[in-house]
């Protein structure tokens, strides 16, 4: 069972956890809820909406990766499009450089884009079939930048191609989205986001639907523009590739982000009990001879009308009377690791070590002897 | 986990086979060309005909109805005028009509539908409304009245009477094609880029409708053509500007027909028709081309094999033994001469042998290649490999549910019974395999929303399999039996009555492996059945899965491209490449010691979530083109340790003697296909002694 260490000091929250840096791009409190359409709509009056993202809070600091984990229809995909300025909000606040964004249109949403750019999980659905690789690059780059001779855009897309290694440039221009493969497509997409010269790269799945030889080829290459001082969220339903590729993960079930941390941090340790469902979920070849058999059958549950209190709790093993009733606080574990899950009230007592909005002292306490996921790792 | 970025630059092919202007050669296609000439005639017909032919329609001679002559090409009318010059001046009227017409009808749709479709709000509502108002008002009374007004403006008058009463249904349509392409991500991808509407609208949405505006174009041309016609027909128009309508409204009031004079009323008819014509083959001749993905010119192709596969297939319906190929049917003779290892012959329930399929006729596309593989009674063997790699094609060759282009050019599959009798699967006649399927073998797909039927419940579905298989089953047996299976995958039996739709995504992949298990077969194919799913779900389907195996002891052949998984759950693993199988072991000794440099790139590109974090070195370069593989070993291009053998010559997959690496190893050895690991002189007799596991 590896040591958990508490640290004395809480973090300001808004601070990045070891890294002492301001985010690029925060999400304050955001809430985004969609009207229903049809027959599921309700009364006039009485609209019913699903309930996307509640009270969701991340922050994306500058040359770091900030992965954001969740199953489909977890919220994640939404919330990125409400950090890329596409969606607006039920609620929150989205802060760019420490300063609230409004637009969802018109020139303040233009210049958020100079800034933010969002790359989407197909590669072909994400081009223009109609329009070769040139044209996507040099509306891109006509769009960014206020000098766009044909000389500057002939030599800005070559740039942009080198930048992602798709060599000889001069080779790829000319090509239809169909013509090319997965991959490179989406190196494509990375360079088309580039043009912007963002601070900030939203990656909504960038990998899931490339073969898995060439995955990693992609996530080095998002890898290496971090190192050139741009944040990057990288939104995954692939928790193991969190763990390698970002150096923060924050967890989302049904709409809410339910646990933050350092990713080394929630790989190892999960705190929230649907973490710990997630990652004994995952295919691991180190785990193979898996002696512990997932009791969980149940499902996400609707968006539409969600579970009072934590909106695990009708799945959670761990469920108290209070989980039914009233939604967990953020509950700090130290390190800038917190989770929003009474199990880790100051009063409870029984796992982890944290005390619910007070620094944390005293002598770690081990984790919970049925935690399934903590005796596999 | 950064690995050098010399070697992932990507190498782009030389393209010759690339269409340059597809579009031109769009034109060339037999219909638009057919279409084109006949249109172009009337076209130039309007233009220079009245120069050429220096007869004035209008004027009255005495050469009263006669017919046809040399010095009336088409005979004269009942005022002596020359008809073929009628015939000529309304040709004029009906292009110009059509023309004119036709442009103002698309231009308005387009404005319309693309606003309205487009933006959201009132505005939009406020266009949608105005396209419906006009789409229910009856067109012909309106043109008739408006006609009526304006009986005296000519052309002009006409051609804004159909603009206005036309315009809607084009918008209508194109109105909904915008609404599902603002929804497409490449258009949400433009808009995060930062490109304003105008923009998006223009070069976005308005490219991809260039199909829909075109028909829209050609049919308000025919449109506006008809509807002179019958307007100057009904004698609404000015009678006295000749047009092909009012050729046929003063042939009917002269009675034409009873005066048998066919010559004054069948050209005008005849080239309404052929106009008509002309614009509805250029019509669908562009549908054809217009889709850049079309015009790679695979589809043409691809039909041509299709047609030649029917006839094939035809052939071998006829004949019960496969007349298509040239492999030797197989009998159980020459299944028996196979020199079986001891231990693999009792339990062995499956056996491919070099199996080759390709796609496509004329340039095939050689899909499996050379496969042999063994499967034993309660197996799990894995197989993964990229997409493209042939692991599906392989899946529906083994249940036969490969259809044409993909045809099986050689090898064999050999399923043996639990009785111990052979069947050769390619060999089955349709009665036969009707019963081998779902009996024998089934399969479960990746996608369960559309495998399974959803105006049926469940219960249905699966009542279905039993009535079709096993016809003395009772109403109640069968009733029982259905309960008990999708109790069997964890599904409550109270839900049997539930519709597909009404099912989570996990518990429509549980109903298909119910449906799989209906008849107890001995093998189940599962081609990437949970690749749709979420983890946590995935998870409970594999378990559900192989508690089940444990259980009922059915061989699974289970596809996928996450190698995670099927490290957790195979017996044996194949890892195919560009066709080829390139390595064949056991679970754990491929875990432990991928021989492979494609295995070892590919377990070198999977995070791990327990244990210390290890280096990922992934694998170098792009998937293979199926259609221009590399000479020798088609890895080569991507391989770290290619050398100069690897391009001259395709290694075999051989059983390893000595693997690189030392340890104890449980039999079998496992088999790799990479000269790394063979000698220059290595012989076949060599491999099988190596303990191949033939």
């Amino acid at each position: 069972m590896p040591d958990q260490r508490v640290s004395n000091q809480l973090p300001a929250p808004a601070a990045a956890p070891g890294s002492g840096g301001a985010p690029v791009l925060e999400a304050v409190g955001v809430t985004k809820h969609f009207p229903v359409h049809g027959k599921d709509a309700g009364r006039l009056g009485h609209r019913r909406v699903v309930h996307a993202i509640d009270d969701a809070s991340i922050g994306i600091y500058p040359g770091k990766v900030t992965a954001l984990v969740g199953e489909s229809g977890s919220g994640k995909s939404t919330l990125a499009r409400v950090l890329a300025g596409l969606y607006g909000r039920t609620a929150g606040q989205v802060l760019l450089h420490g300063q609230p964004v409004t637009a969802t249109r018109g020139r303040a949403f233009r210049r958020h884009v100079g800034e933010v750019q969002l790359i989407l999980q197909d590669p072909y659905g994400s081009f223009n079939p109609m329009l070769r690789v040139s044209t996507h690059l040099q509306r891109a780059v006509r769009i960014h930048d206020a000098d766009h001779g044909s000389d500057v855009l002939r030599t800005r897309t070559g740039e942009l191609l080198e930048q992602v290694h798709l060599l000889p440039a001069g080779q790829f221009l000319d090509k239809f989205p169909h013509e090319l493969s997965g991959g490179q497509l989406q190196r494509v997409s990375i360079a088309r986001a580039l043009a912007a010269r963002p601070s900030v790269i939203l990656a909504d799945e960038p990998v899931s639907n490339l073969d898995v030889s060439i995955r990693l080829g992609v996530l080095n290459l998002l890898a290496e523009l971090t190192d050139t001082g741009v944040g990057l969220l990288y939104v995954t339903h692939d928790v193991a590739s969190a763990r390698y590729f970002a150096s923060e993960i924050a967890v989302m079930y049904a709409g809410r982000i339910v646990e933050s941390g350092p990713a080394e941090r929630v790989i190892t340790e999960p705190a929230h009990p649907y973490t710990r469902l997630l990652i004994s979920s995952a295919p691991d070849p180190a785990r193979r001879s898996r002696s512990d058999q997932v009791a969980d059958t149940g499902q996400p549950p609707s968006l539409i009308s969600p579970p009072a209190g934590c909106r695990f709790h009708p799945r959670c093993p761990l469920a108290m009377p209070e989980c039914r009733t009233d939604a967990p606080p953020v509950f700090e574990l130290g390190d800038g690791h917190w989770s929003r899950c009474w199990l880790f009230r100051a009063d409870h007592g029984t796992p982890g070590h944290a005390a619910g909005t007070s620094p944390a002292q005293g002598a770690p306490a081990p984790s919970t002897p049925d935690d399934p996921a903590a005796d596999s790792v | 986990m950064i690995i050098s970025s010399d070697i992932e630059v990507a190498v782009a092919e030389p393209d010759e086979s690339r269409p340059r202007h597809g579009w031109v050669r769009g034109l060339l296609v037999p219909k638009v060309l057919f279409g084109l000439v006949i249109v172009g005639f009337f076209i130039l017909l309007a233009i220079f005909g009245p120069m050429l032919l220096h007869t004035d329609p209008g004027t009255v001679t005495s050469a009263r109805l006669q017919p046809p002559s040399l010095k009336h090409l088409l005979g004269t009318t009942q005022q002596g005028q020359d008809v073929m010059a009628q015939v000529v001046d309304g040709a004029r009227v009906s292009m110009e009509v059509g023309f004119g017409a036709g442009i103002l009808t698309t231009l308005w749709s387009i404005l319309v539908g693309l606003t309205g479709g487009y933006l959201s709000g009132t505005s939009s509502e406020l266009l949608s409304m105005f396209s419906n108002v006009f789409l229910v008002i009856p067109s012909l009374p309106l043109v008739v009245i408006l006609a009526a007004f304006l009986p005296n403006s000519g052309s002009t008058g006409i051609i804004i009477v159909i603009t206005v009463t036309g315009w809607a249904w084009g918008a209508r349509v194109l109105r909904a094609q915008t609404l599902s392409l603002r929804r497409r991500d490449f258009v949400e991808a433009a808009r995060a880029t930062g490109e304003n509407t105008f923009k998006i609208m223009l070069y976005d949405i308005l490219p991809n409708e260039v199909a829909i505006i075109t028909a829209t174009f050609l049919g308000s041309v025919v449109g506006a053509i008809l509807t002179e016609a019958s307007i100057a027909f009904l004698g609404l128009s000015n009678v006295t500007q000749w047009s092909w309508g009012t050729m046929l409204y003063w042939a009917q009031v002269s009675g034409a027909e009873l005066s048998r004079a066919w010559w004054w009323f069948v050209p005008p008819g005849l080239c309404i028709a052929l106009v008509g014509t002309g614009l509805a083959f250029i019509n669908f001749g562009l549908d054809d081309v217009i889709n850049p993905r079309l015009r790679a010119g695979i589809s043409r192709r691809r039909r041509f094999a299709r047609a030649r596969s029917l006839v094939e297939s035809a052939v071998s319906l006829m004949r019960p033994k496969r007349a298509a190929t040239a492999v030797p049917a197989v009998g159980t003779a020459t299944v028996t001469a196979e020199p079986a290892s001891p231990d693999s012959s009792a339990s062995r329930v499956l056996d491919i042998r070099k199996l080759r399929i390709e796609y496509g006729a004329t340039a095939p596309v050689r899909a499996v290649n050379d496969v042999s593989l063994t499967l034993h009674r309660g197996e799990v063997l894995g197989i993964a490999g990229e997409s493209g790699s042939g692991k599906s094609t392989l899946a529906r060759a083994v249940t036969r549910l490969l259809r044409p282009p993909g045809m099986i050019v050689s090898g064999e599959m050999v399923y043996t019974t639990r009785s111990g009798r052979d069947l050769d699967i390619a060999a089955l006649a349709d009665a036969e395999l009707r019963k081998f399927r779902w009996e024998e073998i089934s399969i479960v797909f990746q996608s369960a929303m559309n495998a399974l039927n959803p105006i049926l419940t469940l219960g249905a579905q699966i009542d279905d399999v039993l009535k079709a298989h096993r016809p003395a089953m009772r109403r109640v047996q069968r009733a029982n039996r259905v309960r008990e299976l999708l109790e069997l995958v964890g599904i409550s039996p109270d839900r049997a009555g539930a519709y597909p739709h009404e099912l989570s995504g996990g518990m429509r992949q549980r109903a298909m492996i119910a449906m799989g298990l209906a008849l107890d077969p001995e093998i189940i194919v599962m081609d990437e059945p949970t690749t749709a799913l979420d983890v946590v779900i995935q998870r409970q389907v594999i378990e559900t899965i192989m508690g089940l195996r444990d259980r009922l002891g059915f061989a699974v052949i289970f596809i996928t491209h996450d190698l995670s998984l099927l490290l957790e759950l195979s017996d044996t693993i194949a890892i195919m490449y560009a066709g080829r199988i390139v390595e064949l072991a056991s679970s754990d000794q491929f875990y432990e010691h991928p021989l492979h440099p494609y295995s070892q790139g590919l377990l070198g590109s999977f995070p791990t979530l327990s244990g210390p974090k290890r280096t990922l070195t992934g694998v170098p370069g792009y998937p293979p083109d199926m259609r221009k593989l590399a000479a020798g070993c088609s890895f080569q291009p991507r391989c770290p340790h290619a050398f100069s053998r690897c391009e001259e010559a395709v290694p075999a997959l051989l059983g390893q003697v000595e693997p690189a690496v030392a340890g104890h190893r449980p039999d079998p050895a496992p088999e790799v296909a990479c000269f790394l690991y063979q000698a220059n002189d290595a012989s076949p007799e060599g491999a099988v002694a190596g303990g191949g596991r033939a």
